[in-house]
């Protein structure tokens, strides 16, 4: 400690000693007007510097420019987003007109690193970003959802209810605790998420996908971090007033088909149980037989259609950019909304944002900024439990019904009255539940950068500042299903939490012959402070309805339930030193390495050093190298350090249980001594091996990005069952290793002078892998009936269970089947049971027989995308897909705990009835067996998907009159996301994010049509 | 100095800023010390409150008496004295001699032994560390050997369902995934020595007689546990020395009501060496500590105080048992050991030799509580129940209404005590506390049978069948240790030699691999 501080002195009075070495000298005074080659307009905004000083200027809208340089050795840099860069020299000129042209490839690309930016072309480690206009090409709440399928290695499993944020994944799950989540720096405040931010506010993001790249960020980089940037303005740039926006339609996909009541029926009675064929009769008697099929009772349910609906999903967003030659701003207010797939309840998303970003030059050396971002949102989320009922209840009961006339208010049916054991019907969780989140974020950054030396040395202090409110209120009413009476309560929970982050860092460039260096050294102060009260009521009076929101209040509540009333609170504080070196030689050899030195007062851990190193060997720079058609090619590796602070810290120590006991018909109290605790006294900790390659070829049309990567953590927070004793605890002890080859291909051409397009596609490959779990060799997970269990050498969290070989067609067929006739007598197997292989061939089914059945993971994730565009015309498609992850299809899982209820139509159907029906699925008495209901791979399904992911096609207007005045710059797009799927699970959407399905809210396909206008 | 004069203001903004980057870490590091937020800290005990040393006496009983209700069953199904009725697929099974490792019950029985020893361990060495500030040191001793007899007793049980297990040595399990597994005679033999270690340090009286913790452990229980650990063992001097100092001391006797030994009026009987306690305190509602008695209870019953509540039906006398009962003549201790339901009755009846019976052979029993259905329909699940934790409805406390709540369960008695005695000296040990004949006829005399003569193992082993029906396993524990399995293969069950044990849960296979076929 005392160390760090003493040579951060030293580094700091060298650098002090150069801010002294400042001279001044005469100047001249250059002009000039930039074009574009594209259509020889003139380029307003286009950067102009000198180069090694900080002077500098942009052009006006018409393209031209004034600048004072200070003599005829000085350089001008000309850049400008989008085209290449130029230098030349003054000389003894004093009007140098500049045509650019535009950069198609992006070597040159500044991309956004941690405390800073890098160059594109020196980059030695695996970062992806993906910019605005690829991010706004997805209508969603959710700006990590527009990645999905665009950068291999980051899985997005997306969710469909309304406002809820999609699994994000950057490479693999290396964690068991708080969901793996990346860290997210918006403008450099740290977020766990970035469901706040409309994506119209986001200008680029940044992915930084390796440890060589995220290392800098310590003790929160071990899931991978994200960073986001938002809109500001730039230099000497006209107003420019953008609407953005769309309103569409969601419309629920591959709605599962569930057995119809002639179905459903068929298979009750198959069941061969009285109990069934009872209910059945008795709706034959309060319903009628059905004219059509008189077996059938005269009721046919689509439950699935009586709870869906298309939503409607809106946009907009209007924000003004601009700047002069000292100051640039951007404002931006946008707005939300999204309705839920589900009628009858309050299903919705709303929220509002408002944005401003200012930076402006004080001096020449100083500038100052600012951004304030400011999220409103309100969220209707429907009782889950809807999407479990409407599976299960049965068709042969109608959505009301008169003759249930003790139901109030509504006279909604009731399977009760049928003899079932439930009352089934998803409305009664539609109608009388609300629970609303109301959500309010605010995000404030202040900075100054100050350039001690200029274009050598500068000090930037940034101070960020951000304060969240979420207020939970879940109201249920009050209401009779006709055989039970529900009591009325309510529930409202108020957190806030205030966090901020204070980084102040030097940045030193240097340049001395063909070498160039670049240092930054820093420190940044963090502290996370939340606190919330709960508190839970029952019986309001009056009973709450919907009409009557504005009295739902826990005041009005008869009783306040005290084991519902609490509170809570945390407060954490980081401390971190921080240094990065990149170094170039000729821009051949690249070394590039970074420093952290974390501190928190979350674990007994205090302290810990996160290091990173990386070099690049650009082979396209030597002179021996010779590949045709090769414009550029960089060997990159790196390896780092990172860590997880997210685990629950827990220092235990032995406890004492009191109890109580008789003794001689006395109560007398005991104490017992517990001598097991939870100890995770340290965050997890991940080393990273990152090897790449970077190439552009083909005149630098087609570009090519290859990692592939071994990341390993260590200390995983895990709960391992300790010898002789009942308690579990946590441990640091496991370790997970993920590996995988990642790999990305674009082309992009334009033919003749109207025709432009690209095509690119993307692939990952991810091996999830329990390296040890600290002595045991598997730990389960799961529930006993649905077991998952890690074991060493497999994937995390495994399904575990039998494995089927078809269905017994015969009685012989089971004689012969290897199986003792002791067990088949024992276990009772009959024709239409699943014939599980006896793995160790011992004649017995036991758990010896169970192995691994797959894992939630995917194997192999990829996209691909295509992109034309013919004079006005833009048309782009996304594909997406991945392999090899399992579904557990707990909703066929369910009949183990209920058997009355309805099941999908797929199983109906082909239920095994008779020898040769089927080699899938048992019979209808069999799947109320204890031997059909083991955990096997009949549960635990192919998973794998492709989606044609999105699909847009806009037009634009430029140029154009209306009534003689000039209209505004216009894109009319219309926009299909997520319109086809193609999988062969069992349910609504492949994308299950713990690969359990019970109730997963399906995924719409979203159309839209949208308007973008630049005044 | 030319540069400061011509750019001041730059100079000190520069100086700030650094100062800033430097200063800023100092003070704020500081704040790495902050506390976290609602974490409770566990003080540092303070070990001169000897005081506290007897809460955690009583914590350690509490975990003696804290019997989760599978753990019995398990230890006791496999006799042919009793059969697993009810739909716990587990235990049936076990019943029947057809074991699997991941049977449930048998990975929970052996947290229930084991979690108890490891605490047992932590109470030990808690108290070890009262000792030193203790101004009565030997009352730390004294409480360290009470635990070490339960300790020793549970050690017992688990070495007779597994045979070779772990002998834990502390309170840290971390040292057992290296611990090699001891075998069943190095594990009797451990419990042996722990009891003549603690001997010594435990009170000279009858546990009744106790006045800290009456019914606690006393020398006497720590005799009568290394009397059983011997017994299995076969030292039989041992044994007859352990029961005949017991006997030699005076201070036991058997109930003379047999039948109301196992119920409220044999509640800390003279009789009982080691007792679980259990207490409603007399109060008709509110706290209540319970053994889960409804195990046992008669899944149908028409009880004497209405609203009384049944059982689960799941703990059924053998009907080998009954008519080892009858075919002997025995009274009291069959009407003590066994429900009878009309059902049941008739069943024994359909065999001709027993068709007449003795008239307290009935489904009402003497307190007038009426076993199983009274309609021609068939019980569900027991056609007998057990009348050893039978507790009439007419003895709970009024308001009360679970099944044997206030009843206490006995572990060892006295008549145990006695036919250890007598096995031991059949079996050629001598002892000058009793003959063989005597010990066996003071147990007869108190059932009502006549006194026997030149007794042998045959007969002891039958009265310890008659006496003990239903009773921890006792009887199917006699029979393997003198290899009489054929005992065993009655109503359709075959052992064979190697069901001797339970095989080891897979769970406990999995953390501790050591333990492989060990038994």
């Amino acid at each position: 400690m005392k160390k760090t501080l003493r040579s951060y002195f030293k580094v700091l009075s060298v650098l002090l000693l150069c801010a002294l070495a400042v001279e001044a000298s005469a100047q001249t005074v250059v002009t000039g007007t930039v074009r574009s080659s594209d259509d020889g307009l003139p380029l307003p905004g286009v950067s102009i510097l000198v180069k090694s000083t900080l002077k500098g200027t942009s052009t006006l809208a018409d393209g031209t420019y004034r600048l004072e340089v200070p003599s005829g050795e000085s350089i001008l840099v000309f850049s400008f987003v989008g085209y290449t860069t130029q230098e030349t020299q003054v000389g003894n000129r004093s009007q140098i007109n500049v045509v650019m042209a535009p950069d198609i490839s992006q070597l040159g690309e500044v991309v956004v690193i941690g405390y800073g930016t890098q160059e594109q072309k020196d980059l030695t480690s695996a970062i992806a970003t993906v910019k605005s206009e690829d991010i706004v090409k997805t209508p969603t709440a959710q700006a990590m959802q527009s990645l999905q399928g665009k950068v291999p290695g980051v899985q997005i499993v997306s969710s469909g209810a309304p406002g809820a944020a999609p699994t994000v994944r950057i490479r693999g799950v290396g964690s068991l605790e708080s969901n793996a989540a990346p860290l997210y720096v918006v403008d450099g405040m740290f977020f766990d998420s970035i469901d706040f931010l409309n994506t119209s506010d986001i200008e680029t993001i940044s992915i930084l996908k390796d440890a060589a790249a995220s290392a800098i960020y310590g003790v929160r980089a071990s899931n991978g971090v994200v960073l986001i940037t938002t809109k500001g303005g730039g230099y000497n740039q006209a107003p420019k007033v953008t609407y953005d926006g769309y309103y569409g339609v969601q419309v629920a996909q591959n709605v599962l088909k569930l057995s119809n009541a002639e179905q459903f029926t068929e298979y009750a009675l198959a069941t061969g149980s009285a109990a069934d064929a009872s209910f059945i009769q008795n709706a034959f008697q309060r319903f009628g037989r059905s004219r059509i099929n008189p077996n059938v009772p005269d009721v046919n349910t689509d439950w699935y259609n009586e709870v869906l609906q298309t939503a409607p999903m809106q946009n907009h967003a209007i924000s003004v950019n601009g700047g002069n030659e000292t100051t640039r701003y951007s404002v931006g207010v946008s707005y939300f909304q999204q309705d839920g797939l589900l009628r009858d309840t309050r299903n919705e998303y709303e929220r509002l944002n408002f944005r401003t970003k200012l930076d402006f030059d004080v001096s020449d050396r100083l500038s100052i900024g600012g951004n304030i971002n400011i999220s409103n949102a309100t969220q209707y989320n429907a009782e889950n439990a809807v999407w479990f009922k409407t599976y299960f209840a049965v068709p042969i009961l109608p959505v009301y019904d008169d003759q249930n006339t003790a139901a109030t208010p509504f006279g909604l049916s009731n399977a009760q009255t049928l003899g079932y054991r439930g009352s089934q019907n998803p409305f009664y969780d539609l109608l009388y539940d609300d629970n609303r989140n109301k959500i309010g974020k605010f995000l404030a950054n202040f900075h100054f950068d100050y350039d001690i030396i200029p274009q050598k040395l500068s000090f930037r202090s940034a101070y960020n500042y951000s304060f969240s409110n979420i207020n939970v209120r879940n109201v249920d009413f009050e209401y009779s299903d006709g055989v039970t009476d529900f009591q009325s309560s309510i529930r409202r929970s108020h957190a806030t939490s205030y966090d901020q982050i204070w980084d102040n860092y030097l940045t030193y460039k240097e340049n001395f012959g063909l070498h160039s260096l670049t240092a930054v050294v820093g420190y940044s102060y963090r502290s996370e402070t939340n606190e919330g009260l709960f508190a839970r009521g029952t019986e309001l009076d009056p009973f709450p309805d919907r009409s009557m929101e504005e009295l739902w209040y826990l005041a009005l509540a008869d009783g306040i339930d005290e084991g519902g009333v609490g509170d809570f609170g945390s407060r954490i504080f980081g401390a971190s030193y921080f240094t990065r070196l990149a170094y170039n030689y000729d821009d051949r050899y690249l070394l590039y390495g970074t420093f952290r030195r974390d501190g928190n007062n979350k674990f007994q851990q205090k302290w810990g050093n996160f290091f990173t190193i990386g070099a690049g060997w650009v082979l396209s720079e030597e002179e021996f190298f010779s590949m045709p058609n090769v414009d550029f090619l960089k060997i990159r590796g790196g390896w780092g350090q990172l860590g997880n602070d997210g685990v629950t810290a827990a220092v235990g120590a032995p406890t004492i249980a009191p109890r109580f006991l008789a003794i001689d018909d006395q109560r007398v109290p005991g104490n017992v001594v517990i001598p097991t605790f939870d100890f995770v006294d340290r965050w997890e900790t991940t080393e990273e091996l990152n090897v790449g390659v970077t190439s552009r070829m083909f005149k630098e049309r087609l570009s090519l990005e290859a990692d592939y990567f071994v990341r390993d953590t260590e200390n995983a927070a895990v709960t391992i069952i300790l010898p002789l004793i009942r308690d579990n605890v946590r441990r640091s002890v496991a370790g997970i290793r993920n590996s995988g080859f990642e790999m990305a291909l674009n082309w992009s051409d334009k033919i003749g002078s109207d025709w432009n397009y690209s095509i690119g596609g993307n692939f990952a490959t991810l091996n999830n892998e329990v390296l040890s779990l600290g002595g045991p060799q598997y730990l389960d997970a799961g529930s006993a009936e649905f077991r998952q269990r890690s074991i060493v050498g497999q994937p995390l969290q495994a399904f575990f269970g039998y494995e089927t070989d078809g269905i017994f067609q015969n009685q012989a067929e089971i004689t012969n089947s290897g199986y003792t006739s002791e067990f088949i007598n024992d276990a009772g197997i009959e024709p239409g049971d699943f014939r599980y292989k006896d793995q160790n061939g011992d004649g017995v089914i036991d758990d010896a027989d169970r192995v691994v059945l797959g894992s939630y993971l995917p194997d192999l994730t990829y996209g691909l995308n295509l992109s034309v565009s013919y004079k006005n015309i833009d048309l782009s498609a996304n594909f997406q897909g991945q392999q090899g992850h399992s579904i557990l299809n707990r909703k066929r899982g369910e009949i183990i705990f209920t058997t009355d209820t309805n099941i999908d139509a797929e199983l109906a159907t082909n239920l095994w009835t008779g020898e040769g029906t089927s080699n899938r699925y048992p019979s209808a008495a069999g799947l109320r067996k204890g031997w059909n209901q083991s955990m096997s791979d009949y549960f635990v399904e192919d998973g794998s998907y492709f989606r044609v992911q999105n699909i847009r096609v806009s037009y634009n207007l430029t140029g154009k009159e209306i009534l003689g005045t000039p209209m505004p710059d216009t894109r009319i797009t219309f926009t299909a996301e997520r319109p086809l799927t193609f999988f062969n699970y069992n349910g609504f959407t492949p994308e299950v994010a713990n690969g359990i399905d019970r109730q997963t809210y399906p995924i719409p396909a979203v159309y839209t049509l949208g308007l973008n206008i630049k005044f | 100095m030319m540069i400061m004069k011509k750019q001041p203001i730059r100079f000190l903004a520069s100086l700030m800023a650094i100062l800033m980057v430097a200063i800023a870490p100092m003070s704020c590091d500081s704040q790495l010390d902050e506390p976290l937020e609602r974490q409770v800290l566990v003080e540092d005990t303070d070990y001169t409150q000897s005081e506290n040393m007897f809460q955690l006496l009583t914590g350690a009983y509490e975990l003696l008496y804290a019997l989760q209700w599978e753990t019995f069953p398990v230890v006791s199904v496999r006799g042919d004295d009793v059969n697993a009725a009810g739909d716990q697929f587990p235990l049936s099974e076990t019943d029947e001699f057809r074991y699997d490792r991941s049977f449930w019950m048998y990975n929970s029985s052996w947290l229930n032994f084991y979690d108890d020893i490891i605490k047992f361990h932590a109470a030990m060495e808690e108290l070890l560390r009262y000792k030193e500030f203790a101004p009565n040191p030997s009352e730390a001793d004294q409480y360290i050997a009470e635990i070490k007899v339960m300790r020793a007793f549970e050690m017992l049980q688990l070495t007779r369902l597994w045979g070779g297990v772990l002998i834990p040595t502390s309170s840290q399990t971390a040292e057992l995934y290296t611990t090699p597994v001891s075998t069943r005679e190095e594990v009797l033999q451990h419990i042996s020595d722990q009891m003549d270690e603690a001997l010594d340090f435990l009170p000279n009286v009858r546990p009744n007689q106790r006045s800290d913790v009456r019914g606690g452990i006393s020398r006497y229980t720590a005799l009568a546990v290394k009397a059983l650990a011997n017994l299995e063992l076969k030292d039989f001097q041992k044994v007859a020395d352990a029961t005949g100092e017991i006997i030699g001391s005076g201070a036991f006797n058997l109930d003379a009501d047999f039948y109301e030994l196992f119920k409220i009026p044999g509640k800390l009987s003279n009789e009982n060496l080691l007792e679980l306690q259990y207490s409603d305190f007399g109060q008709s509602s509110g706290e209540n500590e319970a053994y889960l008695h409804a195990f046992f209870g008669p899944n149908n019953w028409t009880p004497a105080v209405a609203g009384s509540s049944g059982g689960w039906g799941f703990w059924e006398p053998s009907m080998k048992f009954i008519k080892f009962m009858l075919d002997r003549g025995e009274t009291v201790r069959l009407e003590t050991s066994v429900l009878f339901t009309r059902q049941g009755i008739e069943l024994i009846q359909s065999d001709p030799a027993y068709a007449t019976l003795p008239a307290f052979v009935s489904n009402t029993t003497r307190d007038g509580d009426i076993i199983g259905r009274t309609d021609s329909e068939p019980n569900p699940r027991a056609i007998f129940s057990s009348g050893k934790h039978y507790l009439p409805s007419n003895q709970l406390t009024p308001g009360r209404t679970a099944y044997g709540t206030n009843k206490n369960f006995i572990v060892i008695r006295y008549a145990e005590v006695l036919l250890m005695h007598a096995e031991a000296l059949v079996n050629g040990a001598n002892s000058a506390a009793m003959t063989a004949d005597q010990a066996v006829n003071e147990v007869r005399a108190r059932a009502g049978m006549t006194a026997l003569n030149g007794v042998t193992l045959d007969n002891v082993l039958d009265e310890k069948f008659a006496e003990f029906g239903m009773e921890w396993g006792i009887r199917f524990y006699d029979l393997v240790r003198y290899d009489r399995t054929s005992e065993l293969n009655h109503d359709g069950r075959t052992y064979s030699a190697d069901d001797r044990f339970i095989p080891y849960p897979l769970a406990q296979l999995d953390i501790l691999p050591q333990l492989g076929n060990n038994n």
